[in-house]
């Protein structure tokens, strides 16, 4: 790939040690880019690392092991100013928006607050930029000297998306930013994210537990089980043609309205301890169609570099593939 | 539709809270009927009325400064509503139960979870510690968590999410009651464990042939499991019917926004989705209701019409099986 991605992650390594020379293997090992423009969408189970990755991308949390590129530049050991100048181009919108805004703080100041932090501009142009922000996300600019307890959810989220725009970034990371909202809102906050991406060419790191949302949003995905990838595809390869079982099983456990995507498959139990995960592929536990192979060794990705790429050494058998038949095909 | 009286009767239903020296209406004119065996769903944006109504349904409206103001809540005839104290505490468990949506929150963190199913099986069936420490592991074991005997002997905090919601459904199960009202039971959980939980509900429902009140924001859920929907909008209902009338042919603007705005999985999706549907606006607050004369969902409606504003609509029969509140659901193409 020639061009320069907005967001390059090779090999991931994000541990935390839980005392006891035991250590929890959060995210261990991914690798994905995120092009400019291009939505990205994380998901899977929760304990699957992803929120754990995002934040890494974010440098909120340290890796353990692995790169960081920022449009290219190195960012995983920055820190200090070099760092806070770097957030320039990376942000993040959080999931909660009542803990996510300092309740002491007016909207109008917390959306400036990161130009006061990296000093971009005069005073005067923050708060002009504070005013064109304000009506970006559509809240009124009057609204800028009330605090956040006199917003709703959903105008509050739109003060964390306007904070997160401030500084023009290229890449925001979005950590399941409308699973908190109502329905009604969520929609309309969707809908804000989709037209900011179209407008100013953002790239977004999407976490969700919603496939639904994910589909609807991002344009490729990345599926993840205890800390690994085990798809990675357009949204048409992912909804189209899901390869990993895993990602069979999420997308049929969906509710839908119509008889849905649903082929009636069940994982049992939890996934297994992040602390000392199995021998093999991680998923052979609940997979039904795991073999003697898949607890020995551990399948990687693999497939068209660009395109779609699936860990599992079972993934294109006939089994799997009538079952990927029955949840893809159009019920008559 | 049964030809014998339903197992639950909610009769013109108010429920108030008192604020600021006023009284005011967050539930008013509510009235639904539920039969063994059926599973209701109640829908609506969170401040609708959905969780409180359930709250009455057990006689658990957090009073004061609540209270239900006015209407019966029969349950096979008697009126939860003047019942005592003592008379309740017999009917929840034994007749109604309750999930919440917070398994966290609502066990107790300082007694095992055996303990906690064990002592409502006590309370109510005044069985031995022994019996109903057995039966307590029969429920693990029925809610489908692996190694009961084991797991008996947990604190919450030692469970997943998903576990724990289990043994919340464990406790509000083991008296087989004949109501179970399950408040977002799975909105805190992953897809693939609320799917283990909806099979597990599924079951149940046909084992003990128990009616299920399920209230959820997610219109998918309610397709999957519901028979019946009912709709809610500001403490009222606006449109209440089978489940398959409701999501092929819904009336109410309300209902129909509540379906088009949310993100649908499709097997085909396009490179470039439409944006989504848009409900304007936000649930208006009931001391803001108690000022509005018209239909409560004109302000954010996209087909109100001047009548809106000055009449509420009220509950029309639309044939045989449904009703809906609008003054315009006549010219609303199907």
């Amino acid at each position: 790939m020639s061009e320069i991605s907005a967001l390059s992650v090779s090999d991931l390594k994000v541990h935390f040690p839980v005392g006891g020379g035991k250590v929890v293997h959060a995210v261990d090992g991914i690798s994905f880019d995120i092009p400019a423009g291009v939505a990205f969408g994380l998901v899977g189970e929760s304990g699957s690392g992803k929120t754990t990755a995002a934040m890494a991308c974010a440098r909120l949390n340290d890796a353990t092991d692995g790169t960081i590129r920022l449009g290219g530049d190195d960012i995983t050991h920055l820190d200090g100013d070099q760092m806070r100048q770097a957030r320039r181009d990376i942000q993040v919108v959080f999931q909660d928006p009542y803990a996510s805004l300092n309740p002491r703080e007016r909207a109008g100041a917390i959306v400036r607050r990161p130009m006061d932090l990296m000093g971009i501009g005069t005073p005067k142009e923050r708060e002009d930029r504070v005013d064109e922000l304000f009506a970006t996300v559509g809240l009124r600019a009057e609204q800028k000297a009330l605090f956040p307890h006199q917003f709703s959810g959903g105008q509050r989220q739109r003060i964390g998306i306007a904070r997160a725009l401030a500084t023009r970034p290229k890449l925001i990371v979005c950590d399941e930013p409308v699973s908190a909202l109502d329905v009604a809102i969520q929609a309309q906050i969707l809908n804000l994210l989709g037209r900011l991406k179209a407008e100013l060419g953002l790239s977004y790191l999407f976490i969700s537990h919603d496939l639904g949302v994910v589909q609807h949003l991002c344009d490729k995905i990345a599926v993840m089980y205890l800390g690994q990838i085990v798809e990675i595809g357009s949204r048409s390869a992912i909804f189209r043609r899901p390869m990993h079982p895993y990602t069979m099983a999420l997308i049929s456990a969906v509710p839908t309205l119509e008889a849905g995507m649903d082929a009636g498959m069940r994982l049992k139990g939890d996934p297994p301890s992040p602390i000392s995960p199995p021998e093999g592929c991680r998923f052979a536990g609940r997979c039904q169609f795991a073999q003697d192979r898949c607890r020995q060794q551990s399948p990687v990705l693999s497939g068209d570099p660009d395109g779609q790429r699936v860990a599992c050494f079972r993934a294109r058998d006939p089994e799997v593939a009538a079952l990927r038949d029955k949840l893809t095909s159009t019920p008559a | 539709m049964t030809s014998s009286s339903p197992l639950l009767s909610v009769r013109d239903l108010e429920i108030s809270f008192r604020t600021g020296g006023r009284e005011i209406p967050v539930v008013r004119d509510l009235s639904f009927d539920l039969s063994a065996g059926e599973t209701l769903g109640i829908v609506g944006e969170s401040g609708c009325g959905k969780s409180i109504t359930a709250l009455s349904l057990i006689g658990l409206v957090p009073s004061p400064p609540g209270r239900v103001s006015k209407g019966q809540i029969l349950l096979n005839g008697e009126d939860i509503v003047t019942a005592g104290e003592d008379r309740l505490t017999r009917i929840r468990g034994n007749e109604i139960s309750m999930v919440f949506q917070e398994p966290m929150t609502s066990l107790n963190p300082v007694y095992t979870v055996g303990e906690q199913i064990a002592e409502t099986a006590r309370a109510h069936f005044g069985s031995s510690r022994a019996e109903a420490w057995d039966r307590a592991i029969e429920m693990l074991k029925l809610v489908g968590i692996p190694s009961p005997e084991q797991r008996a002997h947990n604190y919450p905090h030692q469970l997943s999410g998903g576990m724990r919601q289990r043994v919340m459904i464990a406790i509000a199960l083991v008296c087989e009651p004949k109501v179970l009202i399950a408040d977002e039971p799975t909105t805190a959980l992953d897809v693939t464990v609320q799917a283990q939980i909806f099979d597990l509900f599924r079951e149940l429902q046909r084992k003990i042939k128990a009616a299920i009140i399920l209230i959820t924001h997610d219109i998918g859920v309610v397709a999957q499991m519901c028979d019946r929907v009912m709709v809610m909008y500001a403490g009222r209902k606006i449109e209440e019917g089978p489940v398959r009338s409701f999501i092929r042919d819904p009336r109410h603007p309300y209902t129909r926004g509540l379906i088009s705005c949310i993100p649908k999985l499709s097997r085909d999706p396009s490179d470039t989705p439409e944006p989504l549907f848009e409900i304007p606006g936000v649930v208006p607050s009931p001391a803001d209701l108690a000022e509005l004369k018209g239909c409560a969902f004109a302000p954010r409606c996209n087909r109100a019409i001047n009548e809106c504003q000055l009449h509420s609509p009220a509950l029309t029969p639309l044939g045989s099986d449904r009703a809906v509140a609008c003054l315009r659901q006549e010219e609303i193409p199907a």
